[in-house]
């Protein structure tokens, strides 16, 4: 189809009712936030305005770069574990009888319709001292004690609560491939991984990147599990902007350092596109 | 694809006539007069059946929201027009609410039965004359540990830095918190402003975090029941109880190092839309025997003097995990806002939370 | 391999219902808590039902949920159609734009909202709620549809305006039956994200609008009750029932649609 003026009208009209969304609960909130970032706090709590860049020197503590270091290594780990997990799921369910995905998509939902505590809670029993899978270890002779807290029990429910975000994504886009061109693959002599290296994979990229995307950047946010399941002696930075904002009451304090998060996870979005980009090309080339 | 539309279209209207039916139900604050109540507290504070009790006794509609902090609460009164009339703010919440204007002043001619708050409560070093809360319960920050894992009676901080219980010992994950214990085991004043006594509080937590199986405010008292650990920070009230309780190793001191209280107040939101209203909840609330339900169905110590005779379980009156014995208080003070001193405080938490 | 993957999914099925199966059987236990059985008893449910306040939250926050994710997903639709079928420009702002809720951490932005709708003079309730739920959950439902946009053969509407359907029927008899299991799957994820928020919830909350997630999270400080574990077992069990009722069958021509892959 040629692009006609009609088409990019169409087009335009489309996004008018997001954009104004955008714009007014997410541009405005962000000018807010970047506004609050220079100014001056009150020990009250209160946000005096002004102008200062004192915010931004604190943030040049060391404090800071070790918290935002270890962060982004649980960010990278979640991503990476969510969206392999994720890939495997969505294949099965994507290559299931269409009658049956549904139903098995609304399976990776409905534990979400639990609260996210009580999920976490009972979490926190089963790989508890008095739960099953200690108690199975005990009988096979395994001397363990309690799986909380530690890292595993935070990778653990970090993947469980990032799952649904990275198999749907990865589904959607699966979806939508020609089941044809497997049997084709497979006709051509090409093996099981050669099939999803050269036709699953790079025909649900964008699925895939959307699940890297919503896996990656959503960990540095959390703030409960590291708690409940790490025991909270290392904070990740969502718990550290938590701190900020509500014990030390210092808002302008805690919007510098959203702005630091934020500016550099777009650039790392931005980076990533253009890397794509660029990968895609020279395969098409 | 019509059904599909046919659906969504259900739905939505479901969803419409909900939302009407609840906004007729909720809303318009203002044309109801006195006949509504919007409370904003603490979850867990203010049994059902103190709810319950005021609605049937006033016929004023009450509904209740909880928050998770005080800085929650603040936040949300200090964007104005929240639409509550009664807050639960904690002792150290109350003067910063006052200074930030969003607390108004309690007009005592209009109350009948404050004699009946116990005397530490009444004109506390937070609020002087109580001109602007009620204390409704009170409680300590101490320490909740389980004998079988101990295997020893503890007595005060310096058992959370014993390196025998290593990996086995919480402290609560809040900063003034975790400071009481920080500066009481060195012997130091927890509301201390002084720059180099907080150093000290500081060195102290840094020294002890390796000893930590984490800082934790939220299920503590769970792993001290379980053995899963052995010694914490804790708060009284309801979740110690609760550990105290289920397993008779369980028991909750006030560190011999010193104690402190808290309290958590019923206070008038300025510009209360139904203030008439707020007053009576204030009135029904210092009846003796309403604020006994406070303990009994609430597992909280009331801070009504006269109330204490009326707890139906005299057991949750010796219950040190409610009530803390009044000997062991001696050495005790509210933990109040440091003020300026909070720079200090912070500077050292960071360093502690990244050591 | 395709039967290791098939035996890893339901793995990964077992793994998603583990806590849940727990639930269930906590939801039974008579005793005060979690950690120690009491025997069987249905008292939580008892309580439960008896719990006004608790089943209020429960209306709200299905409510918001569901008007959430119908607005996120129509939202998404029409904007994932504009950047991949018509290929607007702008397209790297708007997706910049479209990431900050999942960027900024919740607390940033939900102080943040709290001030627009205070200074527009927006009163806290239902109508914040469901918008500061809409734009969390935008970003899911746009990926997600996009993700299946553009994965979409686009020889396919060509094809068929070239047999003469118009742009309309083009929609609605290939592209619209082609896209329906990526619009469920943006719902689900939306009322799912929407259903369990915290947050934003806090901020965005009025007088009498306490969500469920809420409310728990108000209890952490004295100890959830198990009587919650009895609510996530009955949502979890009559979701189910709902499903078996209405039918498989039901739910896949409502639902699924599309030309059978298989």
């Amino acid at each position: 189809m040629s692009r006609t003026r009609r088409d990019n009208l169409a087009g335009a009209l489309m996004m008018v009712p997001a954009s104004i969304v955008i714009l007014v609960l997410v541009i405005v909130p962000m000018v807010i936030i970047a506004r609050d970032s220079f100014a001056v706090s009150d020990p009250l709590g209160g946000n005096l305005g002004g102008f200062t860049l004192d915010n931004y020197a604190k943030l040049l503590d060391p404090v800071y770069a070790k918290t935002m270091g270890y962060s982004l290594g649980m960010a990278v780990l979640n991503a990476i574990v969510c969206t392999v997990v994720g890939y495997v799921v969505a294949y099965y369910i994507a290559t299931r009888p269409a009658r049956r995905q549904p139903l098995l998509l609304l399976l990776v939902i409905i534990p979400f319709l639990t609260d996210f505590l009580v999920r976490t809670f009972s979490w926190i029993t089963l790989l508890g001292s008095g739960g099953p899978i200690i108690g199975l270890a005990k009988l096979v002779g395994i001397p363990a004690t309690s799986l909380v807290p530690s890292q595993a029990a935070v990778v653990l429910s970090l993947l469980y609560a990032f799952l649904p975000v990275a198999v749907f994504p990865i589904y959607a886009s699966m979806r939508a491939i020609d089941p044809s061109l497997r049997e084709a693959a497979a006709d051509l002599g090409a093996g099981w991984w050669q099939t999803h290296a050269r036709v699953y994979v790079p025909l649900s990229a964008s699925g895939l990147a959307s699940s890297v995307m919503l896996t990656f950047v959503p960990t540095l946010g959390v703030f409960v599990i590291p708690v409940l399941l790490g025991g909270g002696k290392d904070p990740l930075v969502g718990n550290l902007i938590v701190t900020l904002f509500t014990e030390f009451r210092n808002e302008p304090l805690g919007a510098a350092l959203s702005m630091v998060v934020l500016v550099l996870m777009l650039v790392t979005v931005a980076l990533a596109g253009v890397v794509t980009r660029v990968v895609t090309k020279k395969r098409s080339a | 694809m019509k059904s599909k539309a046919l659906a969504a279209v259900g739905v939505t209207v479901v969803a419409a006539l909900a939302l009407a039916g609840c906004s007729a139900g909720s809303g318009s604050t203002s044309s109801g007069g006195s006949t509504k109540l919007h409370i904003y507290a603490w979850s867990g504070e203010i049994p059902d059946s103190v709810i319950k009790g005021f609605e049937k006794e006033t016929g004023i509609t009450v509904s209740v929201d909880n928050f998770d902090s005080n800085e929650t609460m603040i936040s949300k009164l200090a964007a104005g027009n929240s639409g509550y009339d009664i807050v639960e703010p904690s002792q150290y919440a109350v003067p910063l609410m006052v200074q930030r204007d969003l607390l108004a002043k309690i007009d005592k001619s209009k109350l009948t039965g404050f004699d009946n708050i116990a005397e530490k409560f009444v004109n506390p070093s937070f609020d002087k004359d109580n001109e602007h809360s009620i204390p409704w319960v009170w409680g300590t920050t101490g320490i909740l540990y389980n004998e079988d894992c101990t295997g020893a009676k503890v007595t005060g901080w310096k058992d959370l830095w014993n390196p025998k219980y290593k990996g086995k010992i919480y402290m609560l994950d809040n900063m003034l918190s975790a400071y009481i214990g920080g500066m009481q085991v060195e012997g130091l004043k927890a509301t201390s402003t002084k720059k180099s006594e907080i150093e000290e509080g500081t060195q102290a937590l840094i020294e002890q975090k390796p000893l930590l199986a984490g800082y934790n405010s939220d299920n503590y008292a769970d792993l001290v029941a379980t053995g899963d650990a052995c010694i914490a920070e804790a708060y009284s009230g309801s979740a110690s109880a609760k550990a105290v309780a289920s397993n008779p190793s369980v028991h909750y001191i006030i560190p011999e190092e010193g104690g402190t209280l808290w309290t958590d107040s019923f206070s008038i939101a300025k510009n209360a839309p139904n203030e008439d209203a707020a007053y009576k909840w204030l009135n029904y609330t210092l009846q003796p025997e309403v604020a006994a339900l406070a303990t009994d169905d609430g597992a909280s110590a009331s801070a009504n003097e006269a109330a204490l005779k009326l707890v139906k379980d005299q057991t949750q009156v010796t219950n040190p995990a409610i009530y803390a014995p009044a000997d062991s208080l001696k050495k005790s003070e509210f933990i109040v806002d440091p003020g300026d001193a909070l720079a200090y405080y912070q500077d050292g938490w960071t360093r502690v939370r990244a050591s | 391999m395709d039967r290791v993957v098939a035996w890893a999914s339901r793995l990964v099925f077992v793994f998603l219902y583990l806590p849940i199966a727990a639930l269930i059987v906590y939801s039974l236990n008579a005793s005060d808590v979690n950690y120690r059985w009491e025997g069987v008893s249905l008292r939580w449910y008892a309580e439960l039902f008896a719990d006004r306040m608790l089943l209020e939250t429960l209306r709200t926050s299905l409510i918001v949920g569901l008007l959430a994710a119908l607005l996120a997903t129509a939202l998404g639709f029409l904007s994932s159609m504009a950047l991949v079928r018509f290929r607007v420009k702008g397209r790297g702002a708007f997706l910049g734009a479209i990431l900050i809720p999942l960027i900024v951490p919740e607390i940033v932005l939900g102080v943040s909202l709290l001030t627009v709708f205070s200074t527009v003079g927006v009163p806290a309730g239902f109508l914040t709620l469901v918008l500061g739920h809409t734009v969390i959950t935008l970003p899911l439902a746009t990926l997600v549809q996009m993700g299946a946009m553009s994965s979409l053969d686009p020889s396919l509407p060509d094809a068929a305006a070239d047999l003469g359907a118009g742009a309309f029927t083009t929609f609605r008899r290939v592209t619209f039956p082609l896209l329906r299991p990526a619009i469920l799957a943006a719902f689900l994820l939306s009322f799912a994200t929407s259903f369990g928020n915290i947050v934003i919830s806090t901020f965005t909350s009025g007088v009498g609008t306490t969500t469920l997630p809420l409310r728990i999270y108000s209890q952490l400080k004295t100890g959830l009750t198990p009587e919650l574990n009895a609510l996530g077992t009955l949502l979890v069990v009559l979701t189910l029932a709902i499903i078996l009722i209405v039918g498989v069958g039901q739910l896949r021509r409502i639902l699924a649609g599309g030309p059978d892959q298989t």
